[in-house]
């Protein structure tokens, strides 16, 4: 999963970690010339004078700068590409998708398009290139040393490879820290998205010190996994620094008593002369450096993994999805007829069998039966936002599909049961950037509860409503479906939270749409709203059968 | 600046000590790293020196030798324990952080708190913590560390050097760093609050597409929704890149200032020893400390990227914390089970600043298993009414009172509230009532289910264990009302009060839960809103109002 992640960019990736290994070879050249700048102070005579060696040590800087800045812009924009294409992957699937994911809810999904994927960044601008530099400057370096000295050389020999034996043992440990630390960010998450909409009833309950007291537990949680993530990360990069540290204190105690005569092994042919000695001394860290650039970067590859096993989890995670796109289409033609034939859903362990209905365009229906009889499955049946496990649905005489969905709702006007609101203005919520008209507010008694909030139209709600009264939100999403200026109405308890008097109100909005020509196919207990209907199917639970009533 | 700060010291609060010996290690760790490769480059250079003078016999070899290793082993064990120190106090500051911004958000008033929205909350209480982890660790510390290791530098330099070497380091460094920083932050701050700001409204916007998915859909805006979420992705982006544009110029100005202050360092020394003022080796140990006091300007990079991000955050941060101190409810004792309870409106008043009253002069007074149902039409305050009497709203005239103490001074939940709006959480049915009573065991929560008439509709789904999705997805309308009810139930509150309780249920199944609650709490009082005739019948008084 993440090297496919990677190949998205590879090029640009490729060449970023070129440079940036090009930028660490070029301090070969430089340390050279420091050397000889040192040697000329010491001898009097050869090497590098001063200025010549200041000026060419910042020419050397400079180009290395630039190497690593070109570098590094590189990476991190194929960085970028690759998590905002990643999210724009996210987005297009969950849009489609029904209930919860493999991650869990909302909150993790959240944190997976959002936080996790961020997470990959480091890996891609630090992990990677430190890998290319690893694989090429301490060759280049260990050449260089033995060609000076076999002694300095058989240092380095020894104490490169036990390295990545090190890391690799590191690896697995700091892989499963970082899993559960990622999984702990998504529930943490999930906790507090579903639980802070819910905060005033949480609180309502005296439940909100046990709900501090569970969050306080979750948050430090998450700390203690991420300071395991930590604690192995900077582990490893001590015991590194600690193998890098030893090496370059033998390579120096070595060339300190080769120049001082004491020590007459380990160079060709004797002693070595001091521009090596510094030379050496220079180049012993950087021996080092990439093996410990990656070692640093090792706890971004671990994150990166463990971001990319809950993408492929995701990803393998088959959802149900939406009939259609839910995009904006041209209405479906034709009388807006609706069909149902051996409709049947399943719901848990239990199977709703609806009965055969022929509704003709115009017609006022009923559904009715008891709490949980599957009244609001068959309106979201109807609208195309479920699936049926048997049985045809058919819509303005065409088959309720994929293809005639979008259409379909085109022509649909929605009250849910359960009011939701948009992050965004009243007006949106209602017309969705369509100007709200006056009539709209009047037939829907709206127009006092808009002067009454603070900011009018343009107040932000709470996610179910928060702000308004019960019956003032279930008057909105009738705004809502009335400013959709619908053939077809499918209300959910259009008159719940209502007196008798609003109750009235929004039943004469319903039936003047209705005269105007719209079918009306409501979801009610109301016994007074049951009474305008043409007609009631009663959508009767398991074991009794389903009957049809007719008004006269 | 002074907000990083303010926020700097808050988080100090609990892990001052922690935080004050990761400093000192920090300081140490960038003093030992000067030390190290000053000390090298010395030893190298007079070795060579004292090997071509022939006086190699009497170098003494082992000291520095000896303190090479020393410097090299003790630098890296002390930035470990920095390392682990700084982390876990800053880790552990903003787990502390966290919870206060979630208390205060749980002391906001009620009319507040009904419009807070999850992922708004989730932006405060993760996001914006998350952006100051920089706060200690990639400003204050480093900044502080860096200062003290440049300082000791000056002087160490100074006398082991010559002042000539050692001031010029001293400023390139020091005036160098903070120019940088300066002018990467003018430059980064717009982007960087930008970038945040814009992640945060990616966060908003998605989780309204996935908990209205199925609204929007119906009426086509699901598109719409995805294409608000990728503009606020695509602002990110550019804003990011932007933010990294100077990021990487800064880091390429810090390199240039070290690369500056090694040259002169090379070039003043390199003179001086040519003069014969100091030694070759001496001249070294300028030039290899100033290659390694690079290390104290490096980290002012993130600094710099981040800079933006984090004023940002500590704002709102700050904001959030200091209304947690204002709002603040005090949570009194319980009362006690045992007496029988009466509640009393006393002329009581509502009244939203300045707008007409919602109610006036409003009286009533409820003794123990009395059940009075409040009727009027909608909007005339029955909900108002109710929220006094659980004390989530202050009335702006007369007081409510429970055996005579003011609702408003109860513990939160002395009185349960059933609202018209249930609120189910993500998890199973067992969690969802336990909510109410953590200590109920299985046989009470069958109990308050059978009393709501909801027992066999859960046997059927599985159990008590059945887990529940988001917002309680996976229950029907009227499933959900019952088992908010229910929850309440298993709290045996001594009053309960009801918002329309039957709202959505079928007439048999009202009459059934109305029946069940009766049963349940014989000696309750029970306030109810209500416009069904179930409700009204069930009640034993009927309250007009308007
Ligand atoms: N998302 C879901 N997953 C699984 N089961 C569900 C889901 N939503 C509803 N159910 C179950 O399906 C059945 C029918 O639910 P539905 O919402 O259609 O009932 P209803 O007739 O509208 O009831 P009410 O009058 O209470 O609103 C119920 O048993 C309910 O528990
Ligand atoms: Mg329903």
């Amino acid at each position: 999963m993440l090297s496919a992640l990677l190949a998205r960019e590879k090029s640009a990736i490729g060449l970023a970690s070129w440079l940036s290994a090009l930028s660490g070879f070029l301090w070969l050249p430089q340390a050279a010339l420091v050397a000889a700048t040192f040697s000329h102070l010491l001898l009097g005579e050869g090497g590098v004078r001063v200025g010549t060696g200041v000026l060419s040590f910042l020419g050397f800087a400079a180009l290395r700068l630039i190497l690593n800045y070109l570098a590094e812009g590189l990476l991190f924009r194929a960085g970028q590409a690759i998590v905002t294409q990643m999210r724009q992957e996210i987005l297009a699937r969950e849009g489609q998708n029904l209930g919860t994911s493999a991650l869990g809810g909302p909150g993790a999904l959240a944190a997976l398009a959002g936080e996790k994927l961020d997470a990959l960044l480091p890996y891609i601008t630090r992990y990677t290139p430190a890998q290319k530099r690893v694989m090429t400057v301490p060759f280049a370096i260990l050449a260089l040393a033995f060609w000076q000295s076999w002694a300095v050389g058989l240092v380095f020999v020894i104490a490169g490879p036990l390295i990545p034996v090190f890391m690799a043992l590191v690896g697995y440990a700091a892989k499963e820290a970082s899993e559960r630390q990622m999984q702990e960010i998504g529930s943490l998450g999930d906790l507090l998205v579903d639980r802070l909409a819910a905060l005033a009833d949480i609180r309502l309950l005296g439940a909100a010190p046990r709900l501090i007291e569970r969050f306080d537990r979750s948050a430090d949680d998450l700390r203690s996994r991420t300071m395991a993530v930590l604690r192995i990360a900077f582990l490893s990069s001590t015991v590194l620094e600690l193998f890098a540290a030893l090496g370059v204190a033998m390579v120096a105690v070595w060339v300190g008593f080769s120049l001082l005569g004491e020590l007459s092994w380990g160079a060709w042919g004797g002693g070595i002369t001091p521009w090596a000695g510094i030379f050496l001394l220079l180049l012993a860290p950087d021996y080092f450096q990439p093996l410990r650039d990656l070692s640093a970067a090792w706890h971004d590859k671990a994150a990166a993994l463990a971001v990319a096993g809950e993408l492929a989890k995701w990803q393998d995670h088959e959802a149900e999805t939406l009939l259609g796109t839910g995009a904006k289409r041209a209405p479906l033609s034709g009388p807006a007829t609706v069909r149902l034939s051996g409709v049947a859903v399943r719901r848990g362990g239990r199977k709703i069998i609806y009965p055969d209905a022929e509704i003709a365009p115009g017609q006022r229906v009923a559904l009715s039966g008891p709490s949980g009889a599957g009244k609001t499955t068959l309106l979201r049946l109807i609208a195309g936002l479920d699936r049926p496990a048997a049985g045809t649905i058919m819509v303005a005489g065409q088959p309720l599909s994929d293809e005639t969905a979008d259409g379909w709702r085109a022509r649909l006007g929605w009250m849910p049961q359960a009011p939701m609101f948009l992050a965004r203005s009243l007006r949106h919520n209602i017309a969705f950037g369509a100007p709200l008209s006056p009539d709209l507010l009047s037939e829907t008694a709206l127009e006092g509860v808009l002067k009454s909030l603070p900011k009018g139209d343009l107040t932000i709600l709470g996610e179910t409503g928060g702000g308004l009264s019960g019956g003032e939100a279930r008057r909105v999403m009738l705004a809502r479906a009335l400013a959709a200026r619908p053939d077809v109405v499918l209300a959910d308890e259009p008159t719940a939270d209502l007196d008798h008097e609003t109750a009235e109100r929004v039943t004469e909005a319903l039936l003047a749409l209705a005269e105007r020509g719209a079918t009306l196919i409501v979801a009610t207990h109301d016994p007074k709203l049951i009474a305008k209907m043409d007609r009631v199917i009663d959508v009767a639970p398991a074991g009794r059968d389903a009957q049809e009533a007719t008004h006269g | 600046m002074a907000k990083l700060w303010h926020i700097f010291r808050l988080m100090m609060r609990g892990e001052a000590k922690s935080l004050w010996r990761g400093l000192l290690l920090s300081a140490l760790v960038l003093m030992m790293g000067a030390a190290l490769l000053g000390l090298s480059g010395w030893f190298i250079v007079a070795a060579s020196a004292a090997g071509l003078l022939g006086t190699g016999a009497v170098f003494d070899v082992f000291r520095p030798s000896a303190m090479v290793r020393f410097l090299a082993i003790g630098r890296t064990a002390t930035r470990y324990g920095e390392r682990i120190l700084t982390h876990d106090a800053t880790l552990r500051a903003l787990t502390r952080l966290r919870v206060t911004l979630l208390s205060g958000l749980a002391k906001r008033s009620h009319e507040r708190l009904i419009r807070l929205r999850g992922a708004q909350a989730l932006n405060r209480i993760i996001a914006d913590v998350d952006a100051l982890d920089g706060v200690p660790l990639r400003l204050f510390l480093p900044l502080i560390a860096g200062g003290a290791t440049q300082l000791l530098a000056l002087l160490f330099l100074s006398w082991l050097v010559d002042w000539r070497v050692a001031l010029p380091i001293f400023l390139i460094f020091t005036f160098g760093a903070l120019a940088v920083l300066l002018w990467g932050i003018r430059r980064a701050r717009v982007p960087s609050r930008r970038a945040e700001a814009a992640a945060q409204a990616f966060r908003t916007r998605f989780i309204d597409l996935l908990t209205s998915r199925e609204d929007l859909a119906l009426y086509g805006q699901l598109p719409d929704q995805s294409e608000a979420c990728l503009s606020a992705e695509a602002r990110r982006q550019a804003a990011a890149t932007a933010t990294d544009f100077v990021e990487r110029q800064a880091g390429a100005a810090l390199m240039v200032i070290s690369a500056l202050a090694a040259a002169v360092a090379l070039w003043i020394g390199g003179d001086l020893a040519q003069a014969g003022v100091i030694t070759p080796a001496q001249a070294a140990i300028g030039f290899f400390a100033a290659l390694a006091l690079m290390e104290t300007v490096a980290p002012l990079r993130r600094a710099v990227a981040e800079m933006g991000r984090m004023i940002g955050a500590a704002r709102r941060v700050i904001a959030l914390t200091e209304g947690a101190l204002q709002e603040g409810q005090g949570a009194d004792p319980e009362l006690s089970r045992a007496t029988p309870v009466q509640l009393r409106f006393d002329q009581v008043g509502f009244a939203r600043n300045g707008a007409q009253p919602v109610i006036e002069g409003f009286d009533l007074s409820l003794g123990a298993s009395e059940w009075v149902a409040l009727k009027g039409p909608s909007g005339v305050g029955k909900s108002t009414v109710l929220l006094m009497a659980a004390g989530a709203l202050a009335p702006t005239q007369g007081q409510v009172t429970l055996n005579g103490q003011p609702v408003t001074e109860l513990a939160p939940g002395t009185v349960t509230l059933v609202g018209q709006r249930a609120a189910l959480i993500q998890g199973s049915i067992a969690e969802n009532l336990r909510l109410a009573a953590p200590e109920a065991d299985d046989a009470a929560l069958h109990a308050a289910l059978r009393a709501v008439a909801l027992d066999e509709v859960i046997a059927a789904k599985g159990g008590l264990e059945t887990g529940l999705g988001p917002r309680g997805a996976g229950l029907s309308g009227g499933e959900t009302r019952r088992l908010v009810l229910a929850r309440a139930l298993l709290k045996q509150p001594s009053v309960l009060l009801l918002d329309e309780p039957t709202e959505g249920l079928d007439h048999p199944t009202a009459e059934r839960v109305l029946a069940g609650i009766r049963a349940a709490l014989p000696q309750a009082v029970i306030l109810m809103a209500a416009h069904r005739a179930e409700e009204q019948g069930a009640a034993d008084k009927i309250v007009t109002l308007g």
